[in-house]
């Protein structure tokens, strides 16, 4: 299955954030407690952290780009060969951890 | 079709970016207050500066805005361009006499042997911090002759008036916003000057003018997309500088609409909106006009009353209906 | 500065004073007369780099500085010939390209603005420091407190000086003031201070001149009390409130008398020599009342200039 990694939230005070750094490329499998991606607020830096394994398919939103709570940042897969869908397609959340730092 | 780059930044970013720029240009430009060097703001709105100049050009001080500003001031005279960062502009009080009795008269009063090019930046505005940390004092200001006064509502603008204000012969204060901090806006790479003086028109619209500064732009925007639903076309225009005001683009505004309101944080009784209002009509002539702003009272930190007593977009939109309900000749 | 310089520098204060006082458009004046060691034997300390502020009690800094009487008194009678063209007065009166940074009538009000000269000089390295002298009135205010405070905690090149004359206008400083001296206020924030006879001139100087020294090594600021005496009243707008006896014993401590005495004692002043002396100055005083007479009026426009 293909799930949507979307900014977590609620954020107190926060409404959108930019990418800071990936921690993996398409390909990359993550273990439980993995951090993925580091974001940023205007205040706080977000570890973005694996609860379950995963792949990391596509990365829709390279560092530097902005997203608000709730979007889709990138897409994650079981498995590195099932063919992705349209990125705005992608239905379930995948499920993350967030430390807000 | 603009080739300029421009970069997505957080209103924080955008002030640390200005006077990183200027420190680095000038080796005059210091910074003193409350919390400005390893901690690099109450915002981070100076962050990575005390990393990049050190102890001797960010300097924190003691809980004394007095002394913040009266140091600030005093070195201004004598040749630095500091900037003074008083975390609450409620507290901007304190240093009223230097401010006010020294700086903004300095000039004067020395026959321009002396000048305090100062920027003393405060930050306006209620967000759940109780009576005594969230005031918009800004209209106590503007009636301080030497005293210049800017409120910027974007980015941007908070680059670019932080530029101008450094530039400035001083003295300048820069009032911003708590509610702007979690706010992004684009910043070019070769930004344009933003010059002290000036406002903007931040939407266009052929309905009602209105008049509105700092995170109040963010409320009139919400409110005009309200009103829009309902086909009445708002025009905002963002004042930017509170003093000297920008009183032409105002009036030109409402010529074209016939009906200001003008939208403030702070209190109305002598206002920002006050002023505004009485030298747009000495320019076009009668007009239908009203005043939006906080209730009378204090503002409270608790959540539901702070709501209750500023405004909202929902006051913004039943203001404009009122006064595009009532007759024109009656306003 | 040797002791003639220093009769010579009171005498001068003490004469353009009696000339202002007896002129129809002295209008509101704070007089120096008393104080004049105070400010003499301060500015004997200073340097052509260093910085002087005072409070509105402007007169004697300002002469002791060195600024030309004649341009003092243009300013002190709104003329377009003042340093601040007429437009400071007394009050706000300026010059610091001559080292004089400035007055300011607010209480207390010069102190911060003086730590942030100093603040300025310390981080230009112009080797200058700056002295502020304020009075007895000013020692119960924050901005002292505060002064102090940052002075120390940056070490500042600050020379605080108070003219200590006892009175806040009508309130006795005893009523004013909890410590028993002004210089215990330096004490709790580590900044060395000393206290003198403020109607002794060169007490003051060698106070002065020591601390200075102190402060010019970069060892922080200094605080100077000075036990002075006013011989008039708070201002020209106040109602004096002492007895006869009390200014009687006020002006037994005159400090020109004390150091023309002290001078003839050592045999360094003939008998003659203070007449001429006190004449040379009543023609100085005269003639810079007269530059300033002469002297354009400020020019009504001025009100809107400098403002911005």
């Amino acid at each position: 299955m293909i799930y949507a990694l979307a900014v977590p939230g609620p954020i107190d005070d926060v409404e959108e954030l930019r990418v800071l750094q990936w921690h993996g490329e398409p390909g990359t499998r993550f273990e439980a407690g993995e951090m993925i991606v580091e974001l940023e607020t205007h205040k706080a830096v977000v570890e973005v952290r694996a609860e379950r394994p995963g792949v990391l398919r596509a990365i829709l939103c390279p560092a530097g780009d902005w997203q608000a709570v709730g979007r889709t940042l990138a897409l994650i897969g079981d498995d590195d060969m099932e063919p992705l869908p349209p990125p705005d397609a992608a239905g379930a959340r995948f499920d993350v951890a967030f430390e807000v730092t | 079709m603009s080739t300029e780059r421009v970069a997505k930044v957080f209103f924080a970013e955008a002030i640390a970016r200005a006077l990183g720029e200027a420190m680095a240009r000038d080796p005059r430009v210091v910074i003193l207050g409350q919390d400005v060097g390893r901690f690099g703001g109450p915002y981070r709105e100076f962050a990575g500066l005390h990393a990049r100049f050190g102890d001797e050009r960010v300097r924190d001080m003691p809980v004394a805005e007095a002394s913040m500003v009266g140091v600030g001031v005093g070195a201004a005279a004598a040749g630095l361009r500091p900037l003074v960062s008083i975390t609450y502009m409620d507290f901007v009080m304190l240093g009223l006499d230097p401010l006010v009795n020294y700086g903004a008269k300095l000039r004067y009063k020395t026959g321009g042997q002396l000048t305090a090019p100062v920027v003393v930046k405060c930050t306006a505005g209620a967000k759940g911090q109780g009576v005594a940390h969230s005031q918009s004092l800004e209209s106590w200001l503007v009636g301080v002759a030497g005293l210049k006064v800017v409120a910027p509502s974007t980015p941007a603008d908070a680059y670019g008036l932080m530029v101008a204000g450094l530039a400035d012969g001083g003295p300048v204060v820069y009032v911003d916003h708590k509610r702007l901090f979690p706010t992004a806006g684009e910043l070019a790479e070769a930004p344009a000057p933003v010059p002290i003086g000036r406002a903007c028109v931040r939407r266009s619209g052929r309905d009602v003018t209105i008049a509105t500064h700092s995170y109040m732009c963010r409320v009139a925007d919400a409110a005009a997309d309200r009103l829009a639903a309902d086909g009445i076309m708002g025009e905002i225009v963002d004042l930017r500088t509170l003093w000297p005001l920008d009183i032409s683009t105002v009036a030109a505004s409402v010529a074209k609409t016939g009906a200001l309101v003008t939208l403030e944080e702070g209190q109305i009784a002598c206002g920002i909106g006050t002023e505004v209002a009485f030298r747009v009509r000495e320019e076009i002539g009668r007009m239908r006009v009203l005043r939006l702003g906080a209730a009378r009272a204090p503002v409270s930190g608790n959540p539901r009353l702070e709501a209750a007593t500023l405004p909202r977009p929902d006051d913004v939109v039943a203001g404009v209906r009122r006064l595009l309900d009532a007759k024109a000749d009656e306003r | 500065m040797d002791r003639r310089a220093l009769l010579a520098s009171m005498l001068a204060i003490r004469a353009f004073e009696e000339a202002l006082a007896r002129h129809p458009d002295a209008g509101f004046q704070l007089f120096s007369s008393g104080e004049e060691a105070v400010a003499v034997g301060v500015c004997a300390a200073l340097g052509p780099h260093d910085q002087l502020l005072s409070s509105g009690r402007s007169i004697g800094p300002a002469l002791a500085r060195g600024l030309d009487p004649g341009v003092v008194m243009a300013e002190l009678l709104g003329r377009a010939t003042g340093p601040c063209k007429g437009k400071g007065g007394r009050g706000h009166l300026a010059q610091p390209a001559a080292g004089f940074f400035g007055a300011h009538a607010v209480v207390g009000g010069n102190l911060t603005i003086a730590a942030g000269v100093a603040l300025a000089m310390q981080m230009q390295r112009t080797g200058g420091i700056v002295a502020c002298i304020f009075g007895d009135g000013a020692c119960g205010s924050g901005a002292l407190h505060e002064t102090l405070n940052i002075a120390a905690l940056w070490k500042l090149p600050l020379l605080l000086v108070c003219d200590d004359n006892g009175w806040s206008i009508s309130t006795p400083r005893e009523a004013a003031l909890a410590p028993r001296s002004p210089a215990d206020l330096a004490a709790p924030f580590g900044i060395r201070a000393a206290s003198v006879d403020g109607m002794d001139v060169i007490a003051v100087r060698d106070a002065a001149t020591a601390l200075t020294k102190h402060v010019r090594g970069g060892a922080g600021p200094a605080f100077l009390a000075c036990d002075a005496e006013r011989f008039s009243t708070h201002s020209t707008a106040t109602r004096e409130t002492r007895s006869r006896e009390a200014m009687e014993a006020a002006r037994a401590r005159c400090p020109i008398r004390r150091l023309a005495q002290s001078m003839r004692d050592e045999g360094g002043l003939r008998e003659d020599a203070l007449a001429t002396l006190e004449r040379d100055a009543a023609d100085a005083a005269a003639s810079a009342l007269r530059f300033a007479e002469r002297s354009p009026p400020t020019d009504i426009d001025e009100i809107r200039r400098d403002v911005d």
